[in-house]
């Protein structure tokens, strides 16, 4: 069985409504699921224990969801070891358990044209100069493909003339971006980074410098969790209006998405809202049994991907909450579900005697 | 000893922190002796005349259990045994008290003072409302009628201080650690004295028996109140503390002919008991799902089944000693149906502490621990009594392990 995903390259990104896209997502992924439960013993033992049957499954809504810790705990591979490319991990801090991801070479194909797919829809269709807020030592260190590594490169696809911004010391390399910035004056500038470092190592230090870059026209992508920066109550609001105190006239993008289902990642409008697109959908789970919230109520976010053939992350449970805010009709014109994330699911304090002494 | 730098890291609830430079000189006194007798029928007075109490189930079940004429027939029950006159207190008794259950380090220490002590009592950093209730009554009894004992009875805080651990753990005769297997190592790392004796209460695991056939008897005599009854049972060993308690069934054993109509009745009403007063929050949610599909996930064969996300059950196809290493909470039950009784003995391990059944003979059970000579169950209790408090705890009798005999010859 070869899983084809021809028909999602070929539509555009935004422009599938309601009924077509669920009629696709879930012929896709009914057969996907179908073709893990044949590939992965692991996978196939738990959908098993769940009581999986195909005949009974009609959309995706209806199957299994594999919850995200699980690729902390476990090697899901759907291929054969040989034909891992690479294993991707997630960037745990340290003493945390890291997910692993194993990619074979048409995973990690589609992975990348999904993303540029998506990304063209925010950048356009030419490649622009691209300013890395970021070390080069992410790359060039081979031995750990994370996820920062992953992004970097995922993204670089869409830019020429790729420029890190920081040095291997994560100090701030002014006359390089300078001399970047120089070459293309009257160009769109496309930058990149992970939120909470472009906030520390860029904003905070072009501001204590007082630098100001300038820029006509550039478009920032920025992804990898608010959780950091909502410490320092930095909202995405704020976020988006110091960035273009220091850079001039740049456009801002947040994104959400997964290490467990890179490529398919959810951009955001200019609107402030968080777009699923053809190759993926989110759903809302209310936490005491599972049922599909309605648009506008909060719950367990699950999130499906096509993208992810060679180990079985295609439907998964996460441990964050958020609210689906639309399907089909967000003023910026993109089709597909629309929604925003609260953030991490809190952990609670548990009543019972197993551990008694606080960490520190 | 305590240094200036010592004291002022440590909060004392009792307002006797100068017991810290002195506790081990302090004489020991015999067992069920009157005036601890007399401070805990104080102390229960106190606690069921605070309207604070009356939220907390906790409190008041505690403050039941030291009532006087509870206690008057324990030590009556005592009185009988051989050498009673002669048993005395050992010295001083360090309590080292969990973090997640709020009233057992007034368990700890009630125990040990009716058995001569002195206490030390080392409460964790998080605040509940249930022991400051306690502390509250304990430092009045302290300013009133029973200021003679407030040498004997010092309840602390401290931040994570290994020196602070390590001064208190070497002067001391007694000392008890409550808590995970964790706790008990780092602690253990402070010394004892040659010949201070250590009780330590680890990570342990339970089971519930049920028989299907004397189930489904009660059920065609009595109906749905047998059936509610039950399930309300079964929910104060389990949810009422989250299944977190060591004493918590995390797995269910069916006997009998009828199972599958016992048992989906015993779930069915559980599962409207749970809907009525249970809070479940998502991270409970993501901690079961993870739990069990984790559990699917390298366990062939294992059935996962839930009707909704209250109660999730697991079931393995076969049990073995490992089953129990995965700790589930919050309504994550183990479910299986055993043709014999001997099919439980891989779960009988050291670390199983509390069998609760509900239709069996608990001699049958009894007659199976001794017959085996499995190294865990150290008690065998009906359901719906798993949190009950007692004097003995773990297989220890707590007042004959905490105090010493006189032998006279």
């Amino acid at each position: 069985m070869e899983i084809n995903l021809q028909e999602f390259f070929n539509s555009k990104p935004y422009g599938l409504d309601k009924e077509k896209k669920e009629a696709m997502l879930s012929r896709q992924l009914i057969e996907l699921t179908e073709y893990h439960r044949k590939n992965c013993s692991l996978y196939k033992n738990l959908t098993d224990g769940l009581g999986y049957e195909e005949q009974s499954i009609h959309t995706y809504y209806e199957l299994p969801m594999l919850p995200v810790r699980l690729f902390k705990q476990y090697d899901f591979k759907s291929v054969a070891g040989e034909q891992v490319s690479k294993t991707m991990t997630s960037s745990g801090t340290s003493g945390q358990q890291t997910s692993k991801i194993y990619l074979d070479r048409n995973t990690s194909m589609n992975q990348t044209k999904a993303l540029t797919k998506i990304c063209n829809d925010f950048l356009g269709n030419s490649r622009h100069p691209m300013l890395v807020i970021d070390t080069k030592a992410v790359i060039s260190n081979r031995r750990m493909f994370s996820a920062r590594g992953a992004g970097i490169k995922g993204f670089s696809i869409m830019g020429r003339d790729i420029t890190y911004a920081l040095d291997e010391q994560m100090n701030l390399d002014v006359e390089g971006i300078q001399k970047f910035l120089d070459r293309h004056k009257d160009e769109t500038i496309f930058m990149f980074g992970f939120t909470f470092m472009i906030w520390q190592y860029f904003y905070l230090e072009l501001e204590k410098h007082h630098i100001r870059l300038n820029m006509k026209d550039g478009v920032l992508i920025h992804g990898g969790g608010w959780k950091k920066l909502a410490s320092l109550s930095v909202d995405n609001e704020t976020f988006k209006e110091k960035i273009r105190e220091v850079c001039g006239n740049v456009k801002v993008h947040n994104y959400y998405g997964l290490v467990e289902q890179t490529g398919s990642i959810y951009m955001e409008c200019e609107k402030g809202h968080l777009h699923a697109s053809v190759f993926s959908d989110i759903v809302i789970r209310n936490p005491r049994d599972f049922s599909v919230c309605s648009n506008g109520e909060e719950g367990m976010v699950e999130l499906l991907s096509v993208l992810p053939v060679s180990y079985p992350g295609h439907v998964i449970l996460t441990e964050d909450e958020g609210v689906v805010l639309g399907e089909d009709d967000c003023p910026c014109g993109r089709k597909g579900k629309y929604f925003r994330i609260n953030g991490r699911i809190k952990q609670a304090e548990i009543r019972g005697c197993s551990d008694t002494y606080e960490q520190h | 000893m305590f240094t200036e730098q010592h004291l002022s890291e440590i909060s004392c609830l009792t307002d006797n922190k100068e017991m810290l430079s002195g506790f081990w000189d302090i004489p020991v006194k015999p067992v069920f002796d009157e005036r601890i007798m007399g401070f805990f029928q104080g102390l229960s007075k106190k606690l069921f005349a605070d309207p604070h109490s009356k939220e907390y189930v906790d409190v008041l079940s505690y403050a039941y259990w030291i009532r006087k004429s509870s206690l008057e027939a324990v030590r009556k029950t005592y009185s009988k045994k051989r050498d009673f006159e002669n048993r005395i207190g050992r010295g001083t008794a360090f309590h080292v008290a969990p973090s997640n259950v709020p009233i057992n380090f007034a368990v700890s220490f009630t125990s040990a003072l009716l058995a001569g002590n002195i206490c030390i009592v080392r409460i964790s950093n998080r605040e509940f409302p249930q022991v400051d209730i306690i502390c509250d009554a304990i430092k009045a009894l302290f300013r009133e009628e029973y200021s003679d004992l407030k040498e004997r009875l010092c309840i602390i805080r401290y931040p994570h201080n290994d020196e602070i651990t390590e001064l208190i753990s070497a002067r001391c005769d007694i000392r008890i650690i409550w808590g995970g297997n964790r706790t008990i190592q780092t602690i253990r790392k402070a010394q004892l004295p040659p010949r201070a004796v250590e009780m330590a209460f680890a990570d342990r695991h339970s089971l519930a028996l049920i028989n299907g056939d004397e189930y489904m008897e009660m059920l065609q005599k009595d109906g749905g109140k047998y059936q509610r009854d039950i399930a309300e049972k079964f929910y104060t060993d389990t949810y009422y503390t989250d299944q977190n308690a060591c004493s918590s069934p995390r797995m269910v054993v069916w006997f009998g002919s009828r199972i599958e109509e016992a048992r989906k009745s015993f779930w069915e009403a559980l599962s409207q008991c749970v809907h009525e007063k249970y809070r479940l929050r998502p991270i409970q949610t993501i901690d079961k799902m993870s739990l069990a599909y984790e559990f699917a996930t390298c366990h062939p064969n294992t059935k996962i089944e839930k009707k909704d996300n209250y109660i999730v059950l697991i079931q393995p196809d076969r049990l073995d000693q490992k089953l129990m290493d995965y700790k589930g909470n919050s309504g994550s039950f183990f479910e299986y149906s055993a043709a014999d009784m001997e099919d439980i003995l891989p779960l009988l391990g050291k670390s199983c502490q509390t069998i609760s059944y509900l239709g069996m003979e608990k001699q049958l059970i009894a007659d199976l621990v001794r017959k085996h000579g499995v190294k865990g169950v150290d008690r065998i209790v009906p359901m719906g009594r798993t949190m009950e408090l007692s004097f003995t705890w773990d297989g220890y009798d707590m007042i004959e392990a905490m105090s010493r005999i006189v032998d006279i010859f």
